[in-house]
């Protein structure tokens, strides 16, 4: 079992002014090293609507490389805008993952449309800066990835890698739309895609980690990260019904791999659990790993999946 | 090149349809069997929850004179998609052909949406009883939305020429709001891509293949191709993309082009006519056109007034 050390909340949107796109969540860290601060990408709503619903934009907090708990600053302005009438990201740019290429940094990103009959859906575009990762622009205005015969709806959640000069996004496709007291909740799991050019995708149209609450047990957020010779993957999960509270909410899993395709899960050693009080004590969700200057960092969410912030833990020793 | 008109040759709502349908047959397409001809359509059933329409696909089966109404698909032909799938609330329409011994079919699946009225998308489905029902070989699309083709991927139109599947198909290329109390309407274009096994397909991304008569706010929809004599002709109809249902002059029409190699069209609307006297049911609109061979004859099924809610007719090339 790996050994975190809780650093506590890093980041409270509440603890932020002046930002009307940016009153609530900051879901989804995603991580880019600059030489003297440690720059998290994360999503973010304004207050809902009158009819209670939201719009998501994603933007990002520079954290001091040499003291990650201190914010330097935050995004004056949404990286990513909306997307015009119609279009697939309409509603939503969330989540966010972000990659320096050709100089420059590119952004795989969910978008969001919203549904008659579910509530939403969602495929996942792509985004180039050209100003260093301050602000990104859509290279198409339809989705990279999309709907496709066994991943029919909901492709979200991306993290992009490069490992090899292959390129690898692993993201969620979803399974079913399950009736919950008579609500639509989606049900999905972990996939991957692979390219050579980070545009022309070739999906690998299977689950990479086998699910081990119930068979409709949801999946989220895989994060994979290369250390010691073997790829490791966190990533939450969550029972597919009543999940927004305690006992049925997300937790943070692990599995490994040598090759990237083939994936075992072992729960036990993710080493991470909700704290006995405080903002983590529901779920925690979300995981992000990176490396700075020797250390190992976890970035993850807190209760309601993010609503009150992100904070992060430290790994004692090494992942294995 | 002349056709000529042959008048309407099925009226659905004198008939009992599956899924409590009782108007439309939309978009005709001919699977030719030995002794009668199945012309699939899409037709519409009223949804109780919020009286919009469902497609479903529907058959009737026709002597080769095509005049005599043999059969008329008495169930289900193809069950509408599962909950928050892209062909949850219609199919329409679908494109049917024999390949390696089977039919199969490709479909436009519709869902609605809340800021726009739908997406559509493209799925495969295959027969296992020669064309009565069909299976989805997978609960998503073949073919949806990408990078430069961000909407409304439809109409898919396949045929297996010199060993390779070609597709013609629609992309839209966004939704405006036209004037501030109008909804929001969609402009599409004809696409084209390729494919080795009819399952994994390579789109010309965003390459409008059919030039615009009526400039960027053409619609452009259900391309058909056929072979005449050594080059091949694309039949499609258009239509202004704002005011088209009821404005005079600005609803579908059947529009033409050509190729020597499947790849460059030359549009020349012109040179396709039909002749004869328009009927009661096609003199406002002519679209949705599907051609086809039967026993040497070249043949062409469309839609008339109000996007086929009378039904369909034939005309022949002369």
């Amino acid at each position: 079992m790996y050994k975190w050390e809780k650093l506590g909340k890093v980041f409270d949107p509440k603890s932020v002014s002046g930002r009307p796109w940016l009153q609530e969540f900051a879901q989804a860290p995603a991580s880019l090293l600059f030489d003297d601060f440690i720059r998290i990408y994360f999503s973010c709503r304004p207050a809902a609507d009158e009819n209670g619903q939201y719009v998501s934009y994603s933007a990002f907090v520079d954290l001091d490389r040499s003291d990650p708990l201190k914010v330097m600053r935050v995004s004056d302005e949404p990286i990513l805008k909306l997307g015009a009438l119609g279009e697939f990201d309409e509603f939503g740019t969330y989540p966010v993952s972000v990659i320096r290429h050709d100089n420059g940094v590119r952004a795989y990103y969910a978008g969001w449309t919203r549904c008659e009959s579910v509530p939403f859906n969602v495929a996942i575009g792509v985004a180039d800066s050209n100003d260093g990762g301050a602000s990104f622009v859509k290279i198409g205005t339809g989705p990279v990835l999309s709907y496709s015969q066994d991943e029919p709806f909901v492709l979200s959640g991306p993290k992009i890698r490069r490992f090899n000069d292959i390129w690898c996004l692993f993201y969620i496709a979803g399974r079913k739309w399950k009736l919950v007291n008579g609500r639509p909740e989606p049900v999905y799991k972990i996939r991957m895609a692979t390219s050579t050019d980070g545009l022309a995708w070739t999906k690998l149209n299977r689950d990479l980690v086998s699910s081990r609450l119930e068979e409709d047990e949801a999946q989220a957020s895989p994060d994979v990260f290369y250390s010691n010779g073997s790829y490791h993957m966190f990533f939450c999960y969550r029972y597919s019904s009543n999940f927004r509270g305690k006992e049925f909410g997300y937790r943070i899993g692990y599995a490994t791999s040598t090759n990237l395709f083939d994936w075992h899960r072992d729960d036990s050693k993710a080493g991470i659990d909700v704290s006995g009080s405080g903002w983590d004590e529901e779920m925690i969700s979300y995981p992000h790993v990176f490396d700075v200057d020797g250390v190992t960092y976890l970035a993850y969410l807190g209760n309601q999946v993010g609503r009150h912030g992100f904070g992060l833990a430290k790994l004692l020793g090494n992942l294995g | 090149m002349e056709w000529r008109r042959l008048g309407r040759i099925f009226d659905p709502t004198k008939y009992c349809l599956p899924n409590k349908c009782h108007e439309f047959a939309q978009s005709p397409q001919a699977l030719v069997f030995d002794d009668y001809v199945r012309v699939y359509f899409s037709t519409r059933e009223r949804d109780l929850k919020n009286g919009k329409f469902l497609s479903h696909v529907a058959f009737v089966d026709m002597a080769k004179d095509m005049r005599t109404i043999l059969r008329i698909a008495d169930k289900t032909v193809l069950p509408l998609g599962e909950l928050g799938s892209f062909d949850e609330h219609g199919v329409f329409p679908i494109n049917p052909l024999r390949h390696e011994g089977r039919v199969i079919a490709y479909t436009c699946g519709w869902s609605r949406r809340v800021s726009v009225s739908v997406e559509t998308a493209i799925g495969l489905v295959i027969s296992n009883d020669n064309g009565l029902t069909f299976q989805r070989s997978g609960a998503g699309p073949i073919m949806a939305a990408s990078m430069f083709e961000p909407c409304l991927v439809g109409d898919g139109f396949v045929r297996v020429v010199d060993g390779v599947f070609h597709m013609w198909y629609i992309f839209g290329t966004g939704w405006r709001r036209f004037t501030t109390q109008s909804a929001p309407d969609r402009t599409y274009k004809i696409g084209h891509a390729t494919s080795v096994d009819g399952v994994n397909w390579n789109k010309e991304e965003g390459r409008k293949v059919i030039a615009d008569r009526l400039g960027e706010q053409e619609s452009q929809a259900l391309p058909t191709v056929m072979q005449i004599s050594s080059a091949f002709h694309m039949f499609f109809c258009f239509r202004e993309s704002f005011d088209f249902r009821a404005g005079k002059g600005r609803g579908y029409r059947i529009g033409h082009a050509r190729s020597e190699d499947l790849s460059n069209w030359v549009r020349d609307d012109d040179e396709f006519s039909i002749l004869g006297a328009p009927g009661e049911w096609d003199s406002d609109m002519q679209c949705y056109p599907h051609v086809f061979e039967c026993d040497g004859r070249k043949l062409m099924l469309y839609n008339g007034n109000e996007f086929g809610r009378f039904g369909f007719g034939l005309a022949e090339l002369k």
